[in-house]
């Protein structure tokens, strides 16, 4: 009998690719310095919520949000690592989109940044957050966005794993690996500008002909085919506009690495050093100025599905975030999803240290730049009261050291209002804010 | 047998799937008198409450307000509606309205999703893509290493065409990948240096304090510096190896590693897996063969230049280390022994190599018109279809535009071939509607017509290579015999001969039965000390090999529900207490005695995935058989279901069985459960991470405690099975056409890249009815589905 079907009995390959720590990297000088601070934006999204056991009892120490409003709010223990930069940090109790309300409790991930309704079989999503400033200053750097997910692509609807959506509503893929996001961002290639710009005029000619041959192709195609094949001459389209940029771009080297950085060789086996080195990213990318917007999704909410669910159990924690989450009403299940909080928020401190200590014109990193942390989950699949952090943007108005809670009638998209009239973004409104949210704002 | 055949068909009729049209007639008649009596008083004109029920159209195919029947039903499958203080709803009302909403929904979804029952214009996948740039190019490589992760349909299908969109990122990706892959099989200059060394000793004292050298036990490794390397190209790895095993002890494997050193933790990729015999006197060769680029590899200037090759003991477990100055007792592990290892490359066969003579032939390169061929063949055999002159016309155009200001000939071409790679004729399987080609009526009120013979061939080897076809098939479609059934017949039993095949049955089986589930599951250390995560892969692997030994092999498929051997390696043996295979291989094993292993519900795979990660969980299990196996899922649980509390002291000591029933005793839980837990039940005897056992485990307040277990169903359908034999039992003799069906669906779903629809029922039926006369072979099944007017049209 012929065996040509069977495997080698010696060797089967298996995934290669092994788990690692990376050497971190320190970044040299910046290309071209703008003129004036740019003001930049990074969103963080944790999905299922945070612990938040009653204040009686025994467990209320490890309740997310802190202890009295106001000025003298004190942090427990789940944001006790920001207390030495609360001078910066600004905690919000109380908002939600109003049109997520209305969505499954698993459902709400994927409008975080946009606040649009959607339900059932007609699932349109909005423009995200960042991307409505992409739109409006991405031309100025390098990439007009920045967007990562601990699950990477952009999975399927309301179980998206990109926090990122364009205006038609369609998801942004968010990269996953840290390698990639290096590459991307400082990866220079080996080709002399010469041949990169021929290689860019050869893009743009190959991309006009691909449109052109497509064209006969349509008129063959059903109604649906013909959608499909749209998507593929606007993807095309689109990377036509890159390709146009990226000439303009070619002039500019882009910022320089020390040499370990192509070590860079970390996946999600490794949590906390794979946040960690996606927080790196994202200060990586803001203190080069390659871009000024940046989304990292550390999990989505499909459960079983997703690679972070497994985070909690890496480290240690019993269970996996899902089932930490569900426990966290039960005996020590409060404690335990607090501690997992903790964590989170230690990563979190870590990032606006980092910025904070790194100087830039007149003041520090984190002064031109907002980092909004949060969920739309209070406990999980509560989709009110979400947990959220602001901090920074000194330089752009903000008002920090205080926990607010305006009340669960204010859209979140409010927030989103105050912080483009805070980046200077012009907007008529963003989703369906009703105002402004000025609390927030000096 | 006719008799039985024909009660078999009639059955078979009744279908699974909702009829596309909404069922007004029975909320009519059946469901609008509960709810005007139960719930109009407030929901009606007269009430406060919002929504005003009078008001919501009933049909929830084409009308509005389906989101807010969805509602209605949570609330009242979570006993929310009525509330406390009305009248209560009597459990046979509530079914009523219960059934109706349930039916309608799950109908209406599917009438959203439908595409007339065709095949929607879909992207290549991701593996798909890979395998057929190494087919197209002749070069093994990771293409689609950069591009996104993909989703999964409705159905666990990765090749469904709905799911498999574009973005701008992707197409970036595309193009760099096109490029890439070019610049690999397209060479040009003279050829490159090869670099060569042989490695004798052992790198000393490396930085995890492990003492390195020539014996492999579990302690030590073997590293190799290797000081001049190529940045691309192929490079093999020679290692002359033997391996000394005490009595009873297994065949020691050896991992082969590649990476560099760095000052933490060391980066590496792992070449290959193998097992080591041979003899001091008669030591083995071992050859691997890779992609140097698919390795982590050194930056320009590095602290520690070179590469390193680590080779490992993956067996032996590590022996306790002798006190200072005392002799070391003899092992009485598995040990290897390294002779040499031997770096090559960059490897060529002969310059130019033959992946570039495929593409750019050496004769004939001063004629005119061979950038024309070279262009045409390779169109030709991307696009999986003849090309016009046109067509060729306008990408030879191309060429002669970037030609002079190019750095070579060979560089011109590159780009003029990416050109061909990211058309959508390449990067998407197209079946065009051809114009004045009569057709038959099909869903939707459009046309169905037949394929091309090249589009036949095309789908044909995407189904069972995962691939573009071969020449044979290119050769059988430019002379139009192929769609011949003989032919068809022939075609599949060949394609099934080539190792390619294997693509089919990975593919398929780990998508249909979900095993990257394997992966998202992490098991609770605090319940199994000693897991080994590497067994998860051996899991997956072993459901594959599983599979591929009933289809290469002509048994039935019933053998997977019940089989008298199973498909295992050393590790798995220990593993499950099974005989040990003396392999490391997987191997088939006869089993004897040993009646709790079997068929694919008593391998790891589906315990593990379907368990918690800390102990088993009956209603994921049932899910999936429900799923998976019968197709008959049931709905997915009502937003906020809480989960089973079983850390509560009070339910902690009953059984998990036990504890499901008091779950049901709520009406509202007990009315999708009682229909769903009793399939779980009788695989109480395996834990988390699929081992037999006699007794439960719980943790009670952090301590592990044994726990009573209950492994006796009453299934839905009346039958009683004690454990896990008797259920496979029961499946074989009153399962075996459901499980068939089932089986017709999900393989001819994953055929067609779409997802069932109503107008293909009677089809189905038919492979169904031929399946089960055809003694349950795969092979036969894909034939049959291969010759059927589904997979012929489009």
């Amino acid at each position: 009998m012929n065996k040509s079907w069977h495997l080698n009995r010696r060797t089967f390959l298996q995934g290669s690719g092994v788990a690692l720590a990376l050497p971190w990297m320190e970044c040299m000088s910046q290309a071209a310095p703008a003129k004036s601070a740019p003001k930049r934006l990074a969103s963080i999204y944790f999905p299922f919520g945070v612990s938040l056991p009653g204040s009686k009892s025994e467990y209320a120490q490890w309740n997310w949000f802190p202890e009295v409003t106001g000025e003298t709010f004190r942090f427990r223990k789940s944001l006790e690592s920001l207390e030495p930069l609360r001078e910066q940090v600004t905690v919000l109790g109380s908002l939600s989109h109003p049109a997520g309300r209305k969505m499954g409790g698993h459902d709400t991930g994927d409008i975080f940044l946009t606040g649009a309704s959607f339900r059932g079989a007609d699932y349109r999503n909005g423009i995200s957050l960042d991307q409505y400033i992409a739109n409006h200053v991405g031309e100025e750097t390098r990439f007009g966005s920045l967007v990562m997910s601990s699950d990477g692509g952009v999975g399927e609807p309301t179980r998206a794993t990109t926090l990122s959506f364009t205006a038609q509503g369609r998801p942004v893929p968010a990269l996953s690996s840290p390698r990639q996001i290096i590459d991307r961002l400082f990866g220079t290639g080996d080709a002399s500008s010469q041949a990169q710009r021929r290689l860019l005029k050869n893009t743009g000619s190959m991309l006009d002909l691909v449109l052109e041959n497509s064209r006969s192709m349509k008129n063959r195609l059903g109604r649906q085919d013909q959608r499909k094949l749209d998507d593929y001459l606007a993807s095309v389209r689109e990377i036509e506009q890159r390709v146009k940029r990226s000439t303009a771009w070619l002039d500019i080297p882009k910022p320089e690495m020390a040499e370990e950085v192509a070590n860079l060789a970390v996946d999600q086996s490794l949590p906390v050093e794979y946040m960690q080195a996606m927080y790196d990213l994202i200060f990586l990318a803001f203190q080069t100025d390659s871009t000024r917007v940046a989304t990292y999704m550390l999990g989505q909410v499909a459960g079983a599905t997703t690679i972070a669910n497994a985070f909690p159990a890496c480290l240690g924690l019993q269970g996996n975030w899902h089932g930490l989450a569900h426990g966290a009403g039960k005996g020590d299940g409060a404690e335990k999803l607090g501690r997992f909080d903790q964590l989170l928020t230690s990563q979190l401190s870590r990032f606006i240290q980092r910025l904070s200590e790194t100087q830039e014109y007149d003041g520090t990193l984190l002064d031109n730049t907002l980092v909004f942390y949060g969920s739309s989950n209070s406990k999980t699949h509560n989709n009110s009261n979400y947990p959220l952090i602001l901090a920074g943007g000194r330089s752009l108005g903000m008002k920090h050291n205080q926990f607010l809670t305006p009340g669960s009638h204010v859209p979140l998209s409010n927030l989103f209002v105050t912080l483009l009239d805070a980046m200077d973004i012009p907007h008529d409104g963003f989703a369906d804010s009703t105002g402004e949210l000025s609390e927030v704002r000096v | 047998m006719l008799h039985r055949i024909l009660i078999l068909t009639a059955t078979l009729l009744v279908s699974v799937v909702s009829a596309a049209e909404p069922d007004l007639k029975t909320f009519r008649s059946r469901v609008e008198p509960v709810l005007k009596q139960y719930c109009y008083d407030c929901h009606g004109p007269e009430g406060e409450a919002s929504p005003r029920m009078t008001l919501l159209d009933p049909d929830l195919y084409s009308g509005v307000d389906g989101e807010t029947w969805h509602d209605a039903l949570n609330r009242i499958n979570q006993g929310k509606m009525p509330p406390a203080d009305a009248e209560a709803l009597p459990e046979a009302e509530r079914q009523i309205v219960v059934d109706w909403l349930t039916t309608e929904i799950s109908g209406a979804t599917e009438a959203k999703r439908s595409t007339g029952g065709k095949v929607v214009f879909r992207r290549l996948t991701n593996y798909e893509y890979n395998n057929t740039l190494r087919d197209l190019l002749g070069i093994e490589f990771d293409y689609a290493e950069n591009l996104p992760p993909e989703s999964k349909s409705v159905d666990g299908f990765l090749n469904n065409g709905q799911v498999l969109g574009i973005s701008p990122l992707q197409m970036e990706y595309y193009l760099a990948a096109a490029r890439l892959a070019l610049n690999k099989a397209i060479v040009t200059g003279d050829q490159p240096e090869v670099f060569s060394q042989v490695v004798q000793k052992s790198i000393q004292g490396a930085r995890d304090n492990s003492v390195n050298g020539e014996m492999l036990d579990g302690r030590q490794q073997f590293i190799a510096g290797i000081t001049r390397f190529p940045r691309a190209g192929k490079i093999r790895v020679t290692v002359q190896a033997y391996s000394v095993i005490p009595d009873g002890k297994p065949v020691p494997e050896m991992e082969v590693n590649i990476g560099i050193r760095s000052d933490t933790l060391s980066p590496s990729g792992r070449l290959a897996v193998t097992e080591v015999v041979g003899s001091e006197a008669e030591p083995e060769t071992l050859v691997f063969e890779g992609r140097i680029e698919s390795f982590p590899l050194p930056g320009k200037n590095p602290k520690y230049p070179g590469i390193q090759i680590r080779l490992k003991n993956l067996t032996a477990l590590p022996e306790p280390v002798p006190k200072k100055g005392e002799p070391r007792p003899p092992s009485t592990e598995p040990n290897i022994y390294i002779k040499s290892v031997t770096f090559e490359g960059p490897i060529y066969d002969n310059w130019p190599p033959q992946h570039h003579i495929n593409i750019l032939p050496q004769e004939g390169v001063e004629e005119a018109g061979y950038v024309e061929r070279v262009v045409s063949e390779f169109m030709r055999r991307a696009f999986r279809r003849p090309v016009t002159k046109t067509e060729v016309a306008k990408i030879v155009d191309f060429h002669n535009s970037i030609a002079r200001e190019s750095e070579s000939f060979e560089d011109a071409i590159r780009e003029t071939l990416a050109l061909v790679l990211i058309s959508p004729e390449f990067l998407f399987l197209a079946e065009p509607i051809e114009p004045g080609k009569p057709g038959k009526p099909g869903g939707l009120g459009r046309k169905v017509q037949s394929l091309t013979e090249h589009e036949l061939a095309t789908r044909l080897s995407y189904f069972l290579w995962s691939s573009m076809p071969d020449q044979q098939l290119f050769d059988l479609a430019d002379k139009k015999k192929l769609s011949k059934p003989a032919e068809l017949e022939l075609q599949v039993e060949r394609m099934l001969e080539d190792e390619r095949s294997w693509q089919f049955v990975r593919n398929f089986t780990s998508q249909w039965l979900d095993l990257s589930g394997l992966h998202r599951i992490a098991i609770n250390p605090q319940y199994y000390k000693d897991f080994d995560e590497r067994l998860k892969s051996q899991m997956a692997e072993e459901t594959v090999r599983f599979v591929g030994e009933v289809l290469y092999h002509d048994l039935s498929v019933l053998n997977l529900l019940r089989s008298d051997f199973v498909v295992i390696n050393q590790s798995l043996a220990r593993h499950y207490g099974l005989p040990d295979p003396g392999s490391s291989q997987f191997v088939r094993v006869q089993l004897q005695g040993h009646e709790n292993r079997g068929g694919l519900m008593t391998q790891g795979s589906f315990l593990l995935i379907n368990s918690n990660g800390e102990d088993s969980h009956p209603i994921k299990r049932a899910v999936w058989i429900l799923d998976r196996l019968l197709d008959d899922p049931p709905a997915p649980p009502p937003p906020d279901v809480p989960a089973l509390e079983s850390e509560k002291e009070d339910l902690a000591s009953l059984t998990i069985k036990r504890q499901l029933e008091l779950h049901r005793e709520k009406a509202s839980c007990n009315s999708c459960h009682r229909q769903i837990d009793p399939w779980g039940i009788p695989f109480e005897n395996y834990d988390a991470i699929g081992r037999w056992r006699e007794t439960g485990l719980r943790l009670v307040r952090g301590q592990a405690v044994q726990a009573e277990l209950d492994s006796h169903a009453k299934l839905p359908t009346g039958a009683e099975v004690d454990g896990v034999v008797d259920f496979q039992k029961y499946m074989i003799e009153h399962e075996s056409e459901r499980f068939a069906r089932a089986l017709v669906k999900k393989l001819t779903t994953y055929a067609l890249g779409r997802t069932l629809e109503f107008t293909d029922e009677a089809e189905v039926s038919e492979l169904t009815t031929q399946f089960i006369n055809n003694q349950y072979n795969l092979k036969k099944l894909m034939i049959a589905i291969v010759q059927s007017s589904l997979f012929q049209s489009k």
